[in-house]
């Protein structure tokens, strides 16, 4: 699920497809990671695609992605006065160079936490996750 | 249990949702003809992130989103046509301090039921509540200066009652929300919008 890319953990969920057994590892696995890099004081960067934060593809992608911005919501609270940096980054098909560009941004900012940043025109017109 | 199902003319069925036994025994109570389904069982293991134990991250999304979802997912052909799925989400799916394995959970439930809306329309309603603090005995176990500082912060200016939720629950359930499939109800006295 991780990758390193420069001082920035990027955390990409993949597919559980139709398996319920993988939605706790795939969860539980982000947090532990995603608290390890804020400790250290390494920003953290949760991609998800767009269409499963409105639940346009598998239900269990759709409550991973979501689960994750739960997450990264209250990551990012009790991280305030720390200074932690965490965030969701939100795109759709074609909106690969907006997600790395987006990255490159949080990657050298602190001032960004908690936040869905939602790139392209993924989900406009819809209701916000 | 069995004395206030009966008073409603229900049946009380006591089942671990986290293992398939238990999601077997409420398919065999439930029948073939099922109605409403309320994702309503939950618990909560808070503590900061840095001090939460992984254990106790995964012990909360499995009962409060692995479980609902299993148990949504199996009653599938028992849906009745024009059925409704509600899952008890929170306002803490927004974020809240202490509590990232829930947050976690009940924004998953979100995600899950929006998914599952689009999927099983128009057969099958899938909507969700998101209420704040209400007064059950979790709270009234608060210490009354911690319940004093939250209560502040909600725009109603009071706690929520079990009835402001049981209500839009109901609500949820009945035709007259035939129309509102995929969504979040946010029963928390304006908490979610509120500084």
């Amino acid at each position: 699920m991780s990758a390193e890319r420069g001082d920035i953990l990027v955390l990409r969920p993949g597919s559980v497809g139709d398996d319920l057994d993988a939605v706790t590892p795939a969860l539980t696995e982000a947090f532990v990671a995603a608290r390890e890099a804020l400790g250290a004081g390494r920003p953290v960067a949760v991609v998800v695609d767009a269409r499963d934060l409105l639940g346009q593809g598998s239900p269990l992608d759709a409550a991973v992605a979501t689960g994750l911005l739960g997450m990264v919501r209250t990551l990012g609270i009790e991280g305030v006065k720390a200074g932690w940096s965490i965030n969701v980054i939100a795109g759709g098909e074609g909106d690969e160079a907006a997600v790395e560009e987006t990255l490159a941004m949080l990657a050298g900012s602190s001032s960004v936490t908690g936040q869905l940043l939602t790139v392209g025109g993924a989900n406009l017109g819809k209701v916000v996750p | 249990m069995d004395e206030v199902a009966a008073a409603q003319g229900a049946r009380a069925v006591v089942a671990d949702l986290t293992k398939p036994e238990g999601v077997d025994a409420v398919l065999d109570a439930a029948g073939g003809d099922v109605a409403v389904l309320v994702n309503n069982a939950g618990i909560t293991r808070d503590a900061r992130a840095t001090k939460m134990e992984e254990s106790a991250f995964a012990a909360v999304i499995e009962i409060n989103l692995v479980a609902a979802m299993r148990l949504t997912l199996a009653l599938e052909p028992r849906y009745r046509d024009g059925a409704a799925v509600i899952n008890m989400s929170s306002r803490a799916s927004l974020g809240n301090f202490g509590q990232a394995n829930y947050s976690a959970s009940k924004s998953g439930l979100v995600g899950f039921g929006r998914a599952l809306a689009q999927r099983w329309a128009p057969r099958v309603r899938i909507n969700a509540v998101a209420p704040s603090l209400v007064d059950t005995p979790m709270t009234q176990a608060m210490p009354p200066e911690v319940l004093e500082k939250m209560v502040a912060r909600i725009p109603a200016g009071r706690i929520g009652s079990p009835d402001d939720v049981a209500g839009i629950v109901a609500f949820l359930a009945t035709p007259a929300a035939a129309y509102i499939t995929g969504q979040v109800l946010f029963a928390c006295g304006g908490r979610s919008v509120a500084p």
